[in-house]
C-alpha cells in the first residue's frame, strides 16, 4: 500500500490501528532513527519526534508522523531534518537507559501504549489517518 | 475589570457538622461533601482525609490541587465550563480559603502523577506541604474509560473547592485584595515613558491526560487569544494535567500564578502590564508553528516592548517555547523565558530539547533530575507503591521502611515553571 503520510511506531496498538504505518520492531531510538533515514529520503515530520513530559528512560514507545513531499526533487526538509537530529542527540545521550517494552507487565505495557496512541491522536484525525477500529478501550 | 479577592485564612482543619470558617479553623461536613462526590456514578469509592503542615503524611499520587474560591459577586461562577457556567469571570468579589488546598488523588494511567510529603526534606519541595490539605481519594468503576475518569477525578477536585468556599460565604475576612485593569483603549495611553509588557502563557495541550481548559475549552483546539489577568484567579484555566509532577501548572498555581502577581505589583512602576496572551503546546508540528506565529502577531498588534513567556512541562513544548522566543526576539520584542531543566542527575546533560541564539534571558526553575531520599511517614495517603512507576521514580524507588529515592521531578510543583515553587535563588 501506497501511503502519502506515514506512521512510523514501535507501539503494536498502533500498528495495528493505523492502516498507513511502518511497524518498528524494537526501542524508541530505532523509531527515530527509521524516522531520519526517511527525513533524508525527502520525507518531513508532521509531529514533534520528541515525547511531551516523558524522558527516553521513562517510556517505551514512540511514533511519528511523516508526510512524503509533493516536490519530485527528493530535497530534505530543513526543519525535520533539525527536529530529528535534536530528538535523537537526546536518545543517544542516554542510549543505555532507554526503557523497552520487554518483559514489562502487560498493564504497564498498556498504560504506556495508551499515552503514546493519547499523544498522536489528534495529530491523527488532523491527517484523516484515523484507526481502523476505535481508540477507545484496551490499547494493547 | 475590578476583582476583589476577599481571603479567609485558614490554619486548622477539623471535621463537623456544619462545613464553615471561623478564627482560621475550616470545618468540614464529611458526610454532606461525600454524599454530594458520590453522586458522579464513575467513581466507585470516595473517601476523604486530612494533611497539615508538619504531620508527617504523605499524598501520592497526586492528581491536582485546586484552591477553595466562590464568587460573592458576579458576574459568572468560579470555574467557569466546569462547575459554573459560561459566563465570564475575573469581576467582582471572590471568596477565598487562604491556606486551604483541595488535594485529589487516584490512580488514573500510571507514572504520572506527584508526591506531596508534609514533613521532612520532601516539604522543602512542594508547596502543598505548607496547605492544609483536604484530600479526595478516589477509586474508578471497572473498566471506566480513561477520559471519563480524569474527568470524574478533574471534576471531584474542583467540586470539593466550589462546595468549601460557598459553604464558607459570610465567614469574617482577614484581608481583601483587589486587582484593577483598564480597557485597552486607557491601558494603552497609561504610564507613559514605561514600556509595555505583555505575558504570554504557555499551555499543556497535548492528550489525555496532557490537557488544560480555558471556559471549558481544551485548549489544544483554540489559536492563541487575550485572557485578562484577573479571569485567570477566577478559575478559568483549569488543569486537566497528570504530566510530569514537578512541572506540571496545578490549577492551584494557575489561580495563584505568582507572575501574574507580581506583573501587577510591578505594574506602573517598572513597567505598563497590558495583559495575558494564552497559547498551547501541541504535538502536531503545524500547530506549532501556527500558535507561535499568532501569539506573537497578537504581541505585536499589541505593540508590547517586552513579553514574558512561561513554559508548562517539557520535552516537545521546548520547541514551542524556542519557536515564541525567536519569532518575538525578530519581530523587535525583548523575552524572559521561564523553563525548568531536565540535566540528568549528574546535571551534566543538555537541559532543554531545543535553543536559540535569542533565548538570552531565561530563568530556570531548576533541574528536575535531581535526586532525593524521602524518608519514610507514619501515614500515606494513596498508594505507596506508586513511587516505583510515576514518572522521576523507578523499580525500587520505594524501599521496605517506606523511604523513597526519586528526582524532583516525581514531586509536585518543586521545579514550577510558574515560578510557584519553593526552590530559589536569593541575594544574600
Amino acid at each position: 500500500m501506497s501511503c502519502r503520510r506515514l506512521l512510523i511506531t514501535n507501539n503494536p496498538f498502533l500498528s495495528k490501528n493505523i492502516s498507513c504505518s511502518l511497524p518498528v520492531e524494537g526501542t524508541s531510538l530505532d523509531v527515530l532513527r527509521i524516522t531520519r533515514e526517511h527525513v533524508h529520503g525527502g520525507w518531513a515530520v508532521l509531529s514533534s519526534p520528541l515525547y511531551g513530559n516523558l524522558r527516553p528512560h521513562q517510556h517505551p514507545y514512540r511514533s511519528v508522523l511523516i508526510e512524503k513531499s509533493e516536490s519530485q526533487s527528493g530535497e530534505v526538509d530543513l526543519l525535520s531534518l533539525e527536529l530529528i537530529e535534536n530528538a535523537l542527540l537526546i536518545y543517544t545521550s542516554q542510549e543505555f537507559s532507554i526503557l523497552s517494552s520487554e518483559g514489562m507487565p502487560e498493564e504497564v505495557r498498556e498504560d504506556f501504549a495508551c499515552i503514546d496512541a493519547e499523544l498522536m491522536k489528534e495529530t491523527l484525525e488532523r491527517y484523516r489517518l484515523f484507526p481502523r477500529q476505535g481508540m477507545e478501550g484496551r490499547y494493547l | 475589570m475590578k476583582l476583589e479577592l476577599h481571603r479567609v485564612k485558614i490554619h486548622k482543619l477539623a471535621w463537623g457538622k456544619e462545613t464553615s470558617a471561623r478564627d482560621g479553623l475550616l470545618t468540614v461536613n464529611k458526610e454532606e461533601l461525600l454524599t454530594m462526590l458520590r453522586k458522579d456514578e464513575r467513581l466507585a469509592k470516595v473517601d476523604l482525609d486530612f494533611a497539615s503542615p508538619g504531620e508527617s503524611v504523605r499524598i501520592l499520587p497526586v492528581k491536582d490541587v485546586v484552591e477553595p474560591r466562590y464568587k460573592m459577586e458576579g458576574p459568572g461562577g468560579v470555574f467557569p465550563g466546569m462547575v459554573s457556567d459560561v459566563e465570564t469571570v475575573g469581576e467582582g468579589k471572590t471568596l477565598v480559603l487562604s491556606g486551604a488546598a483541595v488535594v485529589t488523588t487516584g490512580k488514573i494511567v500510571r507514572f504520572q502523577e506527584g508526591i506531596i510529603d508534609m514533613k521532612g526534606p520532601g516539604a522543602e519541595y512542594t508547596p502543598f506541604s505548607r496547605t492544609c490539605n483536604i484530600v479526595v481519594i478516589l477509586e474508578n468503576t471497572e473498566d471506566l474509560d480513561k477520559h471519563d475518569y480524569e474527568t470524574a477525578c478533574r471534576m471531584a477536585g474542583l467540586k470539593t473547592a466550589a462546595y468549601l468556599a460557598r459553604k464558607c460565604l459570610g465567614a469574617a475576612v482577614d484581608s481583601v485584595e483587589t486587582y484593577e485593569t483598564p480597557n485597552l483603549k486607557d491601558a494603552m495611553a497609561a504610564h507613559e515613558g514605561l514600556p509595555k509588557v505583555a505575558y504570554l502563557y504557555m499551555l499543556q495541550s497535548q492528550g489525555l491526560l496532557h490537557d488544560t481548559y480555558l471556559y471549558g475549552v481544551d485548549v489544544k483546539k483554540i489559536l492563541p487569544t487575550l485572557l485578562n489577568p484577573t479571569e485567570v484567579m477566577d478559575g478559568a484555566i483549569v488543569s486537566g494535567n497528570c504530566v510530569s509532577a514537578c512541572d506540571k501548572n496545578n490549577t492551584y498555581s494557575h489561580q495563584n500564578n505568582p507572575i501574574i502577581h507580581q506583573m501587577f505589583k510591578r505594574h506602573g512602576k517598572d513597567f505598563n502590564f497590558l495583559g495575558c496572551i494564552v497559547t498551547n503546546e501541541n504535538v502536531t508540528l503545524a500547530d506549532k508553528k501556527r500558535c507561535s506565529s499568532y501569539s506573537i502577531n497578537l504581541a505585536k498588534t499589541l505593540g508590547v516592548d517586552g513579553l514574558l513567556i512561561s513554559e508548562e512541562g517539557f520535552g516537545n513544548p521546548d520547541a514551542d517555547l524556542i519557536m515564541n522566543c525567536w519569532k518575538a526576539e525578530r519581530a523587535g520584542i525583548k523575552t524572559t523565558l521561564l523553563t525548568d531543566e531536565y540535566a540528568g542527575q549528574d546535571g551534566a546533560s543538555q537541559s532543554l530539547a531545543d535553543s536559540t541564539p535569542e533565548g538570552d534571558a531565561c530563568v530556570t526553575a531548576g533541574n528536575a533530575n535531581e535526586v532525593v531520599v524521602l524518608p519514610p511517614m507514619d501515614k500515606v495517603i494513596g498508594v505507596p507503591e506508586e513511587a516505583n512507576v510515576i514518572a522521576g521514580g523507578w523499580q525500587g524507588s520505594l524501599a521496605e521502611d517506606g523511604t523513597i529515592t526519586v528526582e524532583l521531578q516525581a514531586i509536585l510543583g518543586a521545579t514550577s515553571e510558574l515560578g510557584f515553587t519553593k526552590l530559589g535563588c536569593y541575594t544574600i
